[in-house]
């Protein structure tokens, strides 16, 4: 039987797809919490999916939560890759340039296709999906 | 991970949920893709879907565009919901509670949209 340290060690990469928007349930704050410990040991990706693209929209300005956009954008500055969903961030008004950057969200985070979630997936020890 | 089970157990035009799994099993399709029906997701299985007047796609087009994409329904969930009389997709595989578990665990990922 591995000890866990073994078996920790063994994760070389995450990904986290989360589906909500930042404030209707606690999953984007857990979705950070859990990249912010996975990031000392592995590679972490993040996908937003569905009303998640809203989580890295710049300025929200929550009266009783922390800015979940302000908290991701650090995750990226820490090396995580978070990307969203090319059409369901254009479904909801977030237009990317021609290399995924898009001026309404925090910086490190880039709006991508759907493919580049089934390249997270393939590439990842561990999956874990977040979704109400 | 080599293979993904996605688990749907929404209703198929009730949200995007339903058009976000397919979408994202599409993209999937080079490792050993499965989508699971369960619970109120079981409503996409029916066969002879039109979602004109919803104005939305017809999933059941994108289930047949992808054949590699392997659709198990749950069979308890459609006979909870008197499903079981009704025509199914050609496509998709009934199975019991244990095979579907069983799928579940056999696949190297579980994601739950």
């Amino acid at each position: 039987m591995p000890s866990a340290s073994v078996v920790v060690n063994e994760i070389k990469s995450i990904t986290i797809i989360l589906t909500d928007g930042p404030y209707i349930s606690e999953y984007a704050e857990m979705a950070c919490k859990i990249a912010s410990e996975a990031l000392k040991i592995s590679h972490v990706n993040i996908f937003l999916y569905l009303d998640a693209v809203h989580i890295a929209r710049r300025g929200q300005q929550p009266s009783l939560f922390a800015e979940a956009g302000r908290l991701f954008q650090e995750l990226a500055e820490r090396g995580a890759v978070i990307r969203a969903c090319a059409r369901c961030a254009a479904a909801r008004g977030y237009l990317a340039d021609g290399e995924g950057i898009c001026p309404d969200y925090y910086e490190g985070i880039k709006i991508s296709s759907l493919y580049d979630l089934a390249r997270m997936i393939e590439e990842s020890d561990r999956v874990i999906s977040l979704s109400g | 991970m080599k293979s993904v089970f996605y688990l749907l157990e929404s209703a198929p035009y009730g949200s995007e949920r339903a058009y976000g799994i397919l979408n994202a099993a599409a993209v999937c399709v080079k490792m050993d893709v499965t989508v699971g029906l369960y619970a109120d997701g079981v409503y996409l299985a029916l066969a002879c879907q039109d979602s004109r007047s919803l104005q939305v796609p017809n999933l059941y087009d994108i289930i047949y565009a992808y054949p590699e994409i392997t659709v198990l329904a749950h069979e308890p969930s459609l006979a909870e919901r008197g499903l079981l009389s009704m025509a199914l997709m050609e496509r998709v595989e009934l199975v019991d509670e244990e095979q579907f578990i069983e799928h579940i665990r056999a696949a190297e990922c579980l994601i739950y949209i």
